[in-house]
């Protein structure tokens, strides 16, 4: 009797062990795919405020190298202006434009948290539902693309950026026109790689690599990064790309977040097409 | 000081240490420090397991929640929680452990420390990435990380114990 009791004693105790276990994993394989439950991620109300007081702490750290960075995209916004052009042509005015509407908008964020070193890396943005960030909308800086939004909450938002396994943005080697899948292989923050470009093609080191857009969720030709390296892969008639990215992800602090003014219309039509993919994801 | 305030500082301190500072270190070649065991192999000799893998649950989940993990410091904090009696009995002293004493190596000798906290860092460390990177062909990367960053955890983790847990008073 007193051999079963003992037995059930350390019975109850692997229950409770393989209990937690079996929450702490399924939580961690399903969270990778689908965010369910959001009192879990940083994008919480708690933890959201823990990360904001260190950042309010560490936002000074890389500021003169923002602020330059910010001045060198305001110099090129500048020089589009109206102001800094001459006049070369009298009784030209302008018109209200019919040929171009807008169909993106940015919603400027501050990144307030990012790891580099897991084999996923979520980043955390101040700017939540209340400022009209949703999931998966796409996210950029000013040098290259960071991620899509993953979660949000009322004034968190958490990205999965570009440092996840499964990220498949859409990219294409600009003057060559070639399309492929972007992808992490978590070794280095600073390199990517692209998938499904064949090794017929003639490919050369230092190509700029930008957005294809064919998505909706990044405006076509945003900067990504450039090839650093080509191998072939085996057994398969296809490169594999490694790109340096363009933006170092070890300093980004400004992000903006992208929304697609024209995103329902195209996912509208794009579902009345029948495919067996992951249409069904969302 | 009260054993309840003592081990909810350290429970507090150590969550704080990991995810605002450690988990934003890049060192590079797949180097990541974790210190949070600490407070598990720290826990009183005498705590039984349950309410220690509840502790274990409780410290893992606060991690995970700050740092966008999801579970995974939460699974690795609780195998090592649930091999600490385990590990503990094989290592035992001869005449067993003085409950007034505490699992650091001040009390009871760095040989000892070494080789009960080296093994509960080791297996955390382990389970640890294997989860994390979960894929076979990528073994010898799960452990480069391993080997290069269990060194540096259990030095770290020295550094904090000698900071800040307070030596026994000589008799």
């Amino acid at each position: 009797m007193r051999n079963l009791i003992a037995f059930f004693r350390r019975f109850r105790v692997f229950l409770v062990f393989a209990l937690l276990q079996v929450i702490a994993l399924s939580t961690y394989f399903s969270f990778l795919q689908y965010p369910r439950a959001q009192y879990l991620t940083s994008a919480s109300n708690v933890s959201g405020a823990i990360l904001k007081a260190r950042f309010d702490l560490t936002k000074h750290f890389n500021l003169s190298k923002n602020n330059e960075n910010l001045q060198r995209e305001n110099v090129a916004l500048r020089n589009r202006l109206p102001m800094s052009y001459i006049q070369l042509q009298n009784g030209l005015v302008k018109i209200n434009d019919t040929l171009f509407n807008q169909q993106y908008e940015y919603i400027p964020a501050t990144v307030i948290n990012s790891t580099l070193t897991k084999r996923n890396n979520y980043f955390t943005l101040n700017v939540g539902y209340a400022q009209g960030v949703k999931r998966g909308m796409g996210v950029f800086s000013e040098k290259g693309i960071v991620g899509r939004v993953h979660n949000s909450s009322k004034h968190f938002a958490v990205v999965k950026s570009v440092l996840t396994e499964n990220i498949n943005i859409d990219v294409m080697v600009e003057k060559l026109g070639l399309f492929g899948l972007m992808k992490w292989d978590g070794r280095d923050p600073r390199f990517g790689n692209i998938t499904g470009i064949s090794n017929d093609l003639k490919l050369k080191k230092w190509l700029k690599v930008v957005t294809r857009g064919g998505s909706g969720i990044f405006p076509r030709g945003l900067t990504v990064g450039y090839i650093a390296k080509l191998k072939p892969v085996e057994g398969k008639p296809l490169w594999d790309v490694i790109i340096r990215y363009s933006e170092d992800y070890r300093t980004l602090q400004r992000v903006y977040v992208i929304k697609n003014l024209l995103s329902e219309e195209q996912q509208k039509l794009e579902l009345a097409v029948p495919s067996d993919n992951d249409q069904q994801e969302e | 000081m009260n054993d309840v305030i003592k081990h909810s500082i350290r429970f507090i301190v150590l969550v704080l240490i990991q995810t605002l500072f450690l988990n934003q270190l890049e060192l590079g070649w797949g180097i990541q420090l974790m210190v949070y065991p600490l407070f598990i192999a720290l826990l009183p000799f005498e705590i039984a397991t349950i309410p220690m893998l509840l502790l274990a649950f409780l410290m893992g989940i606060s991690i995970d929640a700050i740092s966008n993990t999801y579970g995974l410091h939460t699974s690795s904090l609780l195998l090592i929680a649930y091999m600490r009696p385990g590990v503990f009995k094989l290592f035992a002293p001869r005449d067993g452990y003085d409950n007034l004493k505490e699992g650091t190596s001040f009390h009871m000798g760095m040989r000892w420390f070494i080789s009960v906290y080296g093994t509960l860092l080791f297996t955390h460390h382990f389970f640890f990435f294997i989860v994390e990177i979960f894929r076979f062909s990528d073994f010898l990367f799960i452990l480069q990380k391993t080997v290069l960053s269990l060194p540096l955890s259990f030095l770290l983790s020295l550094l904090l114990q000698a900071l800040f847990v307070s030596k026994p008073k000589e008799r």
